[in-house]
């Protein structure tokens, strides 16, 4: 009898962890929670995590980035990696790292994010940015300099899978980009990715 | 021959401040011993002859309010990013400042790139976010293009740990703005306002839309945009009962100075007027009430400060929306 009391106690916490926890961290990342999109996002990261281990090796033979009071120190040394980048990628190809079955799940939650009212938020996060004339970008392209950021919706980022910080995902019109933010680079990226 | 331009360009914000109406360094700050003082500009890296004269001004009030340093809202670089822009667009307008050892410290506009958190002037230290203390003021600054999971957590973590009696957030992007332009970030604001209001953030300051704005404080906390500070949409501001001031009709840019529980601004134009000012006291985050402000002397006359009680978590939602 006592031993039942015990496992049911130990149950209760139990659900009280699985339950009452995940919801009092609501703004936490909500990762995927299908095996299925798990499994499609495998390939995904294992390239990402490829992707950021080429990226440190070729920095490694640069000078070490710091704080400097001179911008072209700054602005040198984001070329010299994309150019270490673009010759380590010469054979890259959009896909690469968004595999094809990565992509339409990417679709499937950015569409998703997009509906409703949550969707509507997501939607004017993005129409409050300043316009701008789309242009086409490809692997390996710099990302423009000269055209404003949209802002990637915050609560897409939830859904999404993490990113380690050296990239980070960017809407350039319909396009999400994958970016490299230390080389300012395209790294991939997926077309008509929003709705 | 750069030389020579940049001495050109020196002289010109040393005349433009030289040159002010002595009405227009009027002051309605304490200045009370051992207060923290510090500058607030937004959406001012533009190179424009409006963001020298704004610069003129802040230096002329950095004689009279000697402020330590001064905090950027984002689109510090507009446009171009060459070495060349980052001389016309912050060091030769703000070059009295700086060689007076005033300190900036950036945060990321949607015109800025991520590289220039290595720009050492920018005080950004490599990072996107990243929190620093003056007194007993902490200030988190966060990139809000690209409000990550990563970085609520952060600034869950850096919020729940500060001991500071002030806290004070900025970023580019305001949770409240009648700017007819681009307005709100309500989605921001859902993932943010809940961690203000959990660990008693009392101030937050923003950028984007080219006006200026104090917003009546919601929930307890006090939101002004300041984006005006070389960019400038004239006429843009659409008031409504959220706002408790607002000017769209110059160039703008903010004193700020917090003695102990007291929080003084003042913000001014491009020609020197005074076009809001006031006291916030700081209030424990459990309040039942909040705050009025109490109107500074200069200021425009729209002074109404609503009580922010019984306002849904998410805040009322303004014409824009």
């Amino acid at each position: 009898m006592k031993r039942r009391i015990q496992v049911t106690h130990h149950l209760l916490w139990l659900s009280l962890l699985v339950f009452v926890v995940p919801g009092f961290a609501s703004h936490r990342r909500q990762p995927p929670q299908d095996s299925e999109a798990a499994r499609d996002f495998k390939p995904f990261l294992d390239r990402v995590k490829a992707y950021v281990k080429m990226q440190k090796k070729l920095e490694a033979s640069l000078p070490a980035l710091k704080s400097t009071k001179d911008p072209a120190q700054i602005l040198e040394r984001q070329h010299a990696l994309a150019t270490e980048i673009i010759a380590a990628r010469r054979d890259a190809l959009q896909g690469d790292i968004f595999t094809h079955e990565a992509a339409e799940r990417f679709r499937k939650i950015i569409h998703k994010s997009f509906e409703g009212r949550a969707g509507h938020l997501a939607r004017r996060t993005m129409q409050q940015d300043t316009p701008f004339k789309v242009v086409a970008m490809h692997v390996n392209d710099v990302f423009p300099e000269n055209i404003p950021l949209t802002t990637t919706p915050p609560t897409l980022m939830l859904k999404l899978p993490e990113l380690p910080p050296e990239l980070a995902y960017r809407f350039v019109g319909r396009t999400l980009v994958l970016k490299d933010i230390k080389a300012e680079l395209v790294v991939d990226l997926i077309p008509n990715a929003l709705p | 021959m750069p030389t020579m331009r940049c001495s050109v360009l020196v002289t010109c914000v040393a005349l433009a401040a030289l040159s002010l109406p002595l009405r227009a360094q009027e002051l309605t700050l304490p200045l009370k011993k051992n207060s923290v003082r510090f500058a607030v500009i937004g959406d001012m890296g533009n190179g424009s002859k409006e963001q020298y004269a704004v610069a003129g001004q802040m230096v002329a009030y950095h004689s009279k309010f000697p402020f330590d340093f001064v905090i950027m809202l984002g689109d510090d670089l507009i446009g171009g990013k060459d070495p060349e822009d980052y001389q016309k667009k912050f060091e030769l307008p703000y070059k009295p400042l700086l060689d007076a050892g005033v300190k900036f410290y950036a945060t990321l506009g949607n015109h800025d790139v991520s590289n220039e958190r290595f720009y050492k002037l920018f005080n950004m230290k490599g990072q996107q976010y990243y929190t620093y203390k003056k007194g007993n003021v902490q200030f988190f600054v966060l990139d809000s293009n690209y409000m990550n999971p990563q970085q609520l957590a952060w600034l869950e973590k850096e919020l729940q740990n500060s001991k500071s009696a002030w806290k004070i957030c900025y970023f580019h992007h305001p949770l409240y703005s009648s700017g007819a332009y681009h307005g709100p970030s309500v989605e921001l604001r859902h993932l943010l306002e809940p961690l203000f209001i959990k660990y008693g953030v009392q101030v937050v300051f923003a950028g984007h839309d080219h006006v200026y704005e104090r917003v009546k404080p919601q929930h307890g906390i006090y939101y002004f945009t300041e984006g005006a500070s070389g960019e400038l949409r004239k006429g843009n501001l659409r008031k409504t009962d959220q706002t408790a001031a607002g000017y769209d009709q110059d160039r703008t840019f903010m004193l700020v100075e917090i003695a102990g529980d007291e929080f003084y601004f003042q913000t001014i134009s491009r020609v020197g007027r005074t076009v809001d000012s006031g006291m916030i006291p700081r209030v424990a985050k459990t309040a039942a009430s909040w705050p009025k402000v109490r109107p500074g002397p200069g200021g425009l006359p729209d002074r109404t400060v609503a009580k922010a009680t019984g306002v849904k978590l998410t805040g009322a939602p303004t014409a824009a929306e």
